[in-house]
């Protein structure tokens, strides 16, 4: 069987139908299929990346329809390299929720799966996809999904942070609708690459107003401030590996769909300026919230929208070791993040109210995930030699060569703020009075395999980042590199072998 | 295998090691880790030629990691003491817990250091600058619940400095290409004339380690609630490494100085010398009214740290000699005298001065220790101690003429004496406790390491040249050229000299006769009794009655000095600090947890955007 | 071998002269404080008896190891000092090792003794003697600044660090650099006042308060070693101040037995009153507490050795 990219969406949703009747055989199969697709997900992108790698493109064309008419998908370094990511990611939370305790006690175990897988297609698809009215359908999936995940727990929190991140989601969903309508009035294509080609021809006031509808749209999903308010509690609400993949996939895609729009569909210099102010308004108001959150969650959720808004200042600064720099610390806050919020939720699962508090000196009952913990924190806070460290390095590295020192003490003087709160936790994990604990969710075996192994990846990237930093390079190189990917697109559809 | 990654390897694996070996013997973990240095000492001794270069590159960065003649005089301070340090710990921490972490984290702390002396260029020194940070941090908080706000302290301290640091490395990155120190001096990135910040931002991080005011608030806690094995090298070596980037930043500021930038380096040097000062002054003062032995050596400490300062600061051959001098002599009595803490700690089970007195007899070799250590501590004759102070005020007086300086530096040091007699006699002398009667000596491996460092600064003291020897290539390297130097006498610019032989001499030739004539004279009649056995005003006290005299050791001078204690640095940050906190506290409440708000906020965002898209988003 | 043959004997000759001179000069101020006390007070080789008496003693209590060694270290701060400072300025007998050590030196080497002596008081383990330590190291860090601002005033006026040279300026320029720099004169001597413990800066011996302070618990030959040493220390004090301040003694000319005897004579006149300063001072004034007396260092004294540095930069 020859794999193309449209296994990457197929096979989830041929899977999503079959859960419900396959598992009339056994029930566990509601756990392992998804699995199984996650791990196929693998499989396609490490076929897909090696092909990439010595083609430079791929372009599958759905139902015969060549570009700019029909759909395509669309597989470069730099979305391959995500897709990728996510691939991985999307299966170690799988092995991290398999047989998950709190997931398993409140039954709705059928849709959970299934709804986790979606949410990762969902993602996979905004990234893959080369049409934007598709990449609005999934961006829609993936909405759905999260806000019914948010809700799991059928309690009055996880209720209103379900609802909240509805109501904002819905906001999303309007505005990027409304851009593409405009959109599709001015230039006549829903093709990016082709609507890249005709954006000369659209007025400088009606372009603007498109891209404000986009960036609103997309900076809803990618965690901008002001419009992230549903983000602390959609994280702290959702099960643990939904918070996870909350940080770790839904939001690369928010932040893909944001990049995608401003780099290749819009050449507006403003929009760079545009990035690194908001990025750093995001990031600063964020990392200050998180200092006095009392939810560990919480507190992980502002981190994870601190650490966006950090992105959002390495692709602002535009330059190609920027682009670089930016993709490294996308790589490694999915990483870092989602161990962050896997050994986390274990941690709250262990406290009486969900507290800080209520989990010190919790690390003598838990020393594993404890000491995954702390690994997770010194990377985050980009401490050397774990792989935060060179993210930050090169995202600092890049400014200094646009002489922007304000914004390198700004970024490093919210670094310091990072530090605090993480190692207050993990000071207190370790040396802290003991509280009154209440029964201890030991995590299984699984699960500790799925963070040893995000864990061991974020040491060994610490310690040689060569494994990495030549996909990362090509990925940049590709972004950046507009007018071939135009090329590619409209000219050279015959890709699949 | 190149040598220098195979030290750092062996570190690496050592740390591991002893981390594991602690859940299968807890008892060996120290013994590994003493081992791994003990390895890596005679591998860095034997095969590592100086000025040898490897160059290679990580992360799409050139890379170098070398050994030069600078460098190597700290890591002859950080390897000896480091090894000291390793066997002293075997004892001292025998029956803690957690010894796999703490003995994990003291090989990574000691391999960060052995790192930053390798790194030739700013990312690989940054990065061990880093991990001896955490590493050290961890070790802070190691004695439990108490000291987690102490290490908090030292880790927001740290990382200020850090990424200060970090500011300027990359930097220098943007304005000169290059990541490789030495190519970047050559470029003039620590050009005064060129840029002011890269050099000011690099001296701010390496300042904080090396605690100068107003940058040392975290000293003084860390330092002492640390185990004592570790705060040996806590402040002997680790606080050293300010001092090498510092040496490092300044020797070069100053071979750069021309015309048009005279001025400002004037200015530098004035501002740096006087804060060193400043920072004697006031960790001294407040040395002398510490209670526990832990927290006035670590005061004690921060005020060395100043003269270390000052000396550097002046930027005169005389001056930089002697910053070095005392660094490597305040890593061996300060190794020492943290040692001995350390050991009144174990075998007593405190360092509260008020609590235990007269342990002369019971611990006559961490006495022993004791005494030659406070004695180079206070720079009396004719220990190693002295001939650093000698060079610092010499180099004050006769090259850098900052007479006023001097004084500063002095009135500091005649309060150390102060502090150097409290320690001694506030822990050895005095009243024998029925408390502390079933107190022993410690033990011999805790022992060894500690009378090793007395001897040595007995050695630097007849014969100081043995460390001028390597100072003097540092120097070279460092550019100043023609550093002289002998054996054992110093000299200084005016010709005036001070004989370490003579002084020597003499005092031993009276030592040995005074000695004898008051030993021998009436031996038989001489009668050795108690601490008891005293006359108060014609009374003579019974068992029972404690004459200890241990609280409010120097309150004459604290009511003389008064003023000098009003305003405390301490409280300046914690103000700000909770300034912060305020303002971090309202941040939070932005995100009002209502839905309704969130949505609003999302409309405000848009129409703003909107009625500001002609200037935000043109091309 | 003859060189140094005489050399040893000039350094023992010193020691000698410094010993007797001390004492003496201790007698006649007990006799002088007696008379102006309206006592008959002791004959003036008083403390040479009690020298004796207390070294004769048959029975010595020692309170351990440190208490042996204070005045050990007491005779070892006053030898050796005495060796490093000249007695008469380019004498040949006992030039001793005064070209090797230099005012720094000599400032932290005469520290040594009290610190030799502080411990061996703590050792003992009477209160007394520790809280008189406290006492006189507070103290010192009074005095020490002023003394220490008019040495460096001398220094940097005259570009040297060497007693021997500065003693060589005023010999040669006839000016006593009491003269070119008032200022740190003052200052060096009302620094002097803390440094001879005389009243009103006894709160370190303290008599009626302390028992005796530091040396309480000291007795018989150690007590007499002590003494000794004392004698010692208070001859390297003035002769330092004579030949810092007030043009030294001796003609580096004349090297003839005559002259060596002129310069003796004139050391010992100006000694003498240079001493008497002390001594007067405490007659007319009663007792300091520690911080008044730290307080009164830090005043003028330290204002007037500022003005003396300023004296000799400009």
């Amino acid at each position: 069987m020859v794999i193309t990219p449209i296994h990457y969406i197929i096979v989830p949703l041929i899977a999503a139908f079959a859960i419900p009747l396959i598992s009339k055989i056994h029930k566990e199969l509601y756990r392992i299929v998804p699995g199984i697709v996650m791990f196929y997900n693998i499989i396609i992108s490490f076929v897909l990346m090696k092909e990439v790698n010595e083609v430079g493109y791929i372009s599958e064309i759905i139902a015969g329809w060549e570009a700019p008419w029909g759909i395509n998908l669309i597989i470069t370094p730099f979305s391959g390299f995500l897709v990728s990511l996510i691939s991985v990611l999307g299966f170690l939370i799988w092995l991290y929720q398999y047989r998950f305790k709190k997931v398993i006690d409140v039954g709705e175990i059928k849709s959970y799966g299934i709804m986790q897988m979606l949410m990762i297609t969902g993602a996979i698809g905004i990234i893959i996809t080369g049409d934007i009215f598709n990449l609005f359908v999934f961006m829609e999936i993936v909405a759905i999904t999260a806000v019914s995940l948010t809700s799991f727990y059928r309690g009055r929190d996880g209720a209103e942070a379900g609802f909240k991140y509805l109501l904002i989601g819905s906001f999303a969903s309007a505005m990027v609708l409304l851009a593409i309508l405009i959109l599709y009035t001015q230039v006549g294509t829903l093709n990016m690459a082709e609507i890249s080609e005709r954006m000369h021809l659209v007025p400088q006031g009606i372009k603007a107003t498109i891209l404000i509808l986009f960036i609103v749209g997309f900076g809803i999903e990618a965690e901008l401030f002001p419009l992230n308010g549903w983000a602390p509690d959609a994280y702290s609400q959702a099960p643990g590996p939904t918070s996870a993949a909350f940080a770790g996939i839904v939001v690369k895609a928010g932040i893909y769909g944001l990049i995608r729009i401003i780099f290749t569909l819009f050449d507006i210099d403003g929009a760079f300026d545009f990035l690194i102010i908001a990025g750093l308004v995001t990031m600063i108001i964020a990392e200050f919230s998180a200092v006095k959150q009392t939810n560990l969650k919480r507190m992980l959720a502002y981190s994870s929208i601190g650490q966006m808004g950090l992105v959002l200042i390495a692709f602002g600064i535009g330059t190609k070791e920027a682009v670089f720099a930016a993709l490294f610390l996308m790589f490694n806050h999915a990483i870092i993040k989602s161990l962050l919020f896997m050994t986390g939720s274990i941690l709250m699962y262990n406290s009486k109210d969900k507290t800080i508090l209520s989990i010190h000196g919790i690390a003598k009952k838990l020393p594993y995930v404890s000491i995954l913990f702390a690994i997770g924190s010194f990377a985050i806070v980009g401490l050397p030699p774990f792989s935060g460290f060179w993210s930050k390095l090169y995202i600092l590295t890049a400014a200094a060569n646009k002489e922007m020192i304000l914004l390198i003490i700004a970024i490093l003087a919210v670094s310091i703020v990072e530090i605090v709160y993480y190692f207050r936790v993990v000071s207190k994990l370790y040396f802290a009075e003991d509280t009154e604990h209440i029964e201890i969710f030991k995590p299984s075996i699984n699960s500790l395999i799925a963070m040893g192994v995000l864990a061991i990846t974020i040491i060994v990237i610490g310690v040689y980042p060569d494994l990495i930093t030549g996909y990362l390079h090509n990925a940049a190189d590709m972004l950046l590199d507009k007018t071939s990917y135009i090329k590619f697109v409209l000219n050279n559809n015959v890709q699949i072998q | 295998m190149n040598i220098f990654f195979l030290i750092i390897l062996i570190f690496f694996s050592g740390a591991i090691l002893s981390f594991i070996i602690n859940k299968i013997a807890p008892k060996f973990s120290g013994i590994t880790t003493f081992i791994t240095i003990a390895v890596v000492v005679f591998l860095f001794f034997t095969q590592i030629e100086i000025n040898s270069i490897t160059q290679f590159s990580l992360g799409g960065i050139q890379m170098q990691f070398g050994v030069n003649n600078y460098t190597y005089i700290f890591a002859i301070l950080v390897l000896g003491l480091s090894l000291l340090a390793s066997l002293y710990s075997i004892k001292y921490m025998q029956n803690n817990d957690r010894l796999g972490y703490f003995y994990s984290n003291f090989i990574l702390t000691v391999t960060g250091m052995l790192g930053i002396i390798f790194s030739r260029d700013f990312i690989s020194f940054f990065i061990f600058w880093e991990i001896m940070t955490w590493s050290s941090y961890l070790i802070v908080l190691y004695n439990g619940k108490h000291s987690s706000k102490s290490g908090m302290k030292y880790m927001i301290f740290s990382a200020i400095g850090a990424y200060a640091m970090l500011t300027a490395i990359v930097s220098i990155k943007g304005s000169y290409g290059t990541f490789i120190i030495s190519d970047a001096i050559q470029q003039g990135a620590f050009n005064f004339s060129e840029n002011i910040y890269i050099p000011i931002m690099l001296l701010i991080g390496f300042a904080v380690k090396a605690a100068l005011m107003p940058l040392h608030v975290w000293a003084p806690n860390a330092y002492s609630k640390s185990p004592m094995s570790f705060t040996s090298i806590f402040s002997g070596a680790m606080s050293k490494m300010g001092i090498l980037g510092m040496g490092l930043v300044l020797a070069s500021v100053y071979s750069q100085t021309t015309n048009d930038n005279t001025f400002s380096v004037l200015v530098l040097k004035q501002v740096l010398g006087w804060l060193g000062g400043i920072t004697a002054v006031m960790a001294t003062i407040y040395a002398l009214i510490q209670t526990d032995a832990k927290k006035l050596l670590a005061y004690s400490s921060v005020a060395q740290l100043g003269y270390i300062i000052v000396g550097l600061s002046t930027g005169t051959k005389l001056g930089v000699m002697a910053a070095l001098f005392l660094a490597v002599i305040h890593a061996v009595f300060k190794g020492a005298l943290f040692m001995v803490a350390g050991a009144v700690e174990k075998q007593v089970g405190t360092t509260d001065m008020t609590k235990i007195s007269g342990l002369i007899r019971k611990m006559p070799f961490t006495f022993f220790t004791a005494l030659v250590s406070i004695i180079a501590l206070a720079g009396i004759p004719p220990l190693g101690g002295f001939v650093g102070k000698w060079m610092l005020y010499e180099a004050l007086i006769t090259e850098s003429n900052n007479y006023f300086l001097v004084i500063v530096i002095f009135f500091s040091s005649t309060a150390a004496f102060l502090y150097s007699y409290r320690f001694l006699f506030g822990l050895f002398l005095g009243q024998e406790e029925k408390e502390t009667e079933h107190v022993k000596e410690a033990p011999v491996t805790m022992i060894i390491p500690m009378v090793i460092l007395a001897l040595i600064l007995i050695v630097t003291g007849a014969y100081p040249g043995i460390l001028f020897e390597p100072i003097a290539h540092g120097m070279h390297y460092l550019g100043f050229s023609d550093v002289n130097w002998d054996m054992s006498v110093l000299v200084n610019v005016w010709g005036e000299e001070s004989n370490m032989a003579y002084i020597n001499l003499s005092i031993g030739v009276v030592f040995v006769v005074v000695f004898l004539f008051l030993t021998i004279k009436g031996y038989k009649g001489t009668k050795n009794v108690g601490t008891k056995d005293i006359s108060t005003s014609g009374e003579i006290p019974t068992e029972n009655e404690n004459l200890t005299f241990q609280l409010d050791f120097f309150k004459p001078f604290e009511r003389a000095a008064a003023p000098l204690y009003k305003r405390s640095m301490d409280k300046i940050w914690n103000d700000l600090g909770n300034a912060l906190e305020a303002i971090f506290d309202f941040t939070r409440r932005i995100y009002t947890g209502n839905g309704q708000t969130y949505a609003l906020f999302v409309i405000i965002f848009l129409v703003i955007l909107l009625i500001f898209k002609n200037t935000l988003f043109t091309n | 071998m003859e060189d140094l043959g005489l050399k040893i004997f000039g350094a023992i000759l010193t020691t000698i002269l410094g010993f007797v001179v001390g004492m003496t000069y201790g007698g006649i101020v007990r006799k002088l404080t007696a008379r102006v006390q309206n006592r008959y007070g002791p004959p003036f080789y008083q403390n040479f008896l009690d020298l004796l008496k207390l070294q004769f003693k048959k029975t010595n209590i020692a309170h351990g190891f440190m208490g042996h060694m204070a005045p050990v270290w007491i005779i070892i701060a006053a030898v050796t000092v005495l060796m490093f400072i000249p007695i008469l300025n380019g004498h040949l007998w006992f030039p001793n090792l005064s070209f090797h050590g230099d005012l720094i030196f000599l400032l932290y080497m005469m520290v040594f003794g009290s610190l030799g002596m502080a411990l061996g008081a703590g050792q003992t383990g009477n209160p007394n003697s520790a809280i008189g330590v406290t006492r006189g190291l507070s103290q010192m860090v009074g005095y020490e600044i002023p003394f220490v601002l008019s040495l460096v005033a001398l220094m940097i006026q005259y570009k040297t660090t060497s007693v021997q040279d500065l003693t060589q300026i005023q010999h040669e320029t006839g000016v006593w650099l009491a003269v070119a720099n008032p200022f740190a004169f003052l200052a060096a001597l009302m620094a002097s006042l803390g440094m001879f413990r005389y009243s009103p800066f006894d709160i370190v011996g303290a008599p009626a308060e302390l028992a005796s302070g530091p040396v309480s618990e000291f007795g018989g030959k150690y007590l007499g070693t002590m003494m000794s040493g004392g004698a010692i220390f208070s001859f390297i004090k003035l002769t330092l101040y004579v030949h810092l301040f007030l043009g030294g003694a001796g003609n580096p000319e004349k090297t003839g037995i005559i002259a060596i005897l002129i310069g003796l004579g004139i050391l010992l006149i100006k000694t003498f009153i240079l001493y008497m300063v002390p001594v007067f001072y405490g007659w007319i004034n009663p007792r300091y507490r520690t911080e008044q007396a730290i307080r009164y260092f830090w005043g003028w004294p330290t204002a007037l050795g500022i003005i003396g540095v300023l004296w000799a930069v400009y």
